[in-house]
């Protein structure tokens, strides 16, 4: 942690905030994934007091896995870190919007990259286009709906589905292939590759209907 | 505005995913605009984005990284504020049309057959996208057409039938290629659709089906 500067002593509260934040980081350096709570006390930092050193956290966690998603579309390193860069500056400006409410960080991030990916696209295609500010939040979140709940109720459906199934689930997310490019790249025949997807889809869709 | 048709789980997955060409995903946003049911979908999805995210194989970031971005920080503080421009009604000749259309190029009404006139959409996303509004009046068949890729036509007022039932606005009509279907418009009035079709080449085709037994090309 030592390129981050610690917060002012005078600008930390007493008590109860300084000492989940070292536990935050304890977590962090040995390997765990930040529980989402976690992660949203990372984000208030960021929203309320601009926490640099929680921003960093945030970073540190989400860069090298949104690197991985930018992969997926541009095969340039450089390119995918830039866009990486351009999904945490906009966690920075937008962090007063993040409403933990509607969604939980992970969902808001993957919301924010998805829709500079787009973008992106659009700038390669007409450099000259004006560029709209991407969206803040996901805007279809349903009122009344609790975003960590639906969250959760997701990630558990998500781990319900059997490794293969999350592997066809996982590719028609995360990349640009086609279903007969995914059939090549598993060794499958496409009709397979058809009927895996829609079977993972409807045995996820169940999940997701046990759960509710 | 009751809902009785909606988009299928595949493409909402893939419109949460931003994995849907940008006409298709022009007309699923017009139809979440008015489906609860849809959106909750989408939110659902997106979610799922979420844990794949965070699921996902990190990949090493080069050294400099993280102090690169944080070097950033003060600019994007000192930077104004952004306060989004004021949103105009989107409209073609008087008639609203669905948000969702909005920063999109709409081309004026042109005269395709008897009581059939067709409007080309721009998309900014994608040039080729295959986006159009059609406007076809009381009684009328929609044009006869096979087509290759998935169909996806909101309804934005008046309606029309086919054997799947009615389509009123607000509705989603997505149907596969392999499906057969003659939607004719309701006799109460003319019936204005957006209508988009995945793929490049493929809707070129379409307007040729289209304008073939009009012009006898």
């Amino acid at each position: 942690m030592n390129e981050v500067s610690s917060p002012v002593e005078s600008d930390r509260k007493p008590g109860v905030k300084a000492g989940r934040r070292l536990a935050v980081v304890s977590s962090m350096d040995t390997g765990q994934a930040p529980s989402p709570d976690a992660l949203v006390e990372m984000m208030a930092q960021v929203a309320q007091r601009r926490d640099r050193q929680a921003f960093a956290l945030l970073f540190r966690y989400f860069g090298p896995r949104l690197k991985t998603f930018f992969l997926r579309w541009t095969p340039s390193s450089a390119a995918a870190e830039d866009l990486v860069q351009e999904t945490m500056l906009t966690v920075w400006r937008k962090a007063s919007y993040f409403d933990a409410g509607r969604a939980g960080v992970a969902t808001w991030i993957f919301t924010i990259a998805r829709n500079i990916r787009i973008d992106h696209l659009r700038r390669q295609r007409d450099p000259l286009s004006l560029q709209p500010e991407p969206d803040i939040a996901p805007e279809t979140v349903e009122d009344g709906v609790l975003g960590a709940e639906r969250d959760a109720r997701v990630r558990s459906a998500l781990t319900a589905l059997s490794p293969e199934q999350q592997t066809i689930i996982r590719l028609s997310y995360f990349s640009e292939k086609s279903q007969t490019e995914i059939a090549d790249e598993l060794g499958i025949p496409l009709g397979t590759v058809k009927s895996r997807t829609r079977l993972a889809m409807n045995r996820l869709r169940a999940l997701l209907e046990e759960r509710s | 505005m009751t809902i009785s048709h909606h988009a299928t789980d595949e493409t909402l997955m893939r419109y949460a995913a931003g994995a849907l060409a940008a006409a298709p995903a022009v007309v699923v946003t017009a139809h979440l605009a008015g489906c609860p049911v849809c959106r909750a979908r989408v939110g659902e999805y997106e979610a799922l984005g979420g844990a794949l995210l965070e699921g996902t194989e990190p990949t090493q970031m080069s050294a400099t990284a993280l102090n690169d971005t944080l070097a950033m920080l003060d600019d994007e503080d000192a930077a104004a504020p952004f306060a989004p421009p004021p949103l105009a009604p989107v409209e073609i000749e008087g008639v609203r049309l669905p948000d969702a259309l909005r920063g999109c190029d709409i081309g004026r009404w042109r005269w395709i057959g008897p009581g059939m006139k067709m409007s080309r959409v721009g998309v900014p996303e994608d040039p080729e996208a295959n986006l159009i509004l059609l406007k076809v009046g009381p009684g009328r068949a929609l044009p006869d057409h096979g087509h290759v890729g998935t169909e996806f036509t909101y309804i934005i007022s008046g309606s029309f039938s086919d054997r799947f039932g009615t389509f009123r606005p607000g509705d989603l009509a997505e149907m596969d290629d392999d499906v057969e279907h003659q939607p004719v418009v309701d006799k109460d009035g003319e019936c204005i659709c957006l209508a988009a079709l995945e793929g490049r080449m493929r809707f070129k085709n379409v307007i040729g089906r289209m304008l073939q037994p009009i012009f006898g090309i």
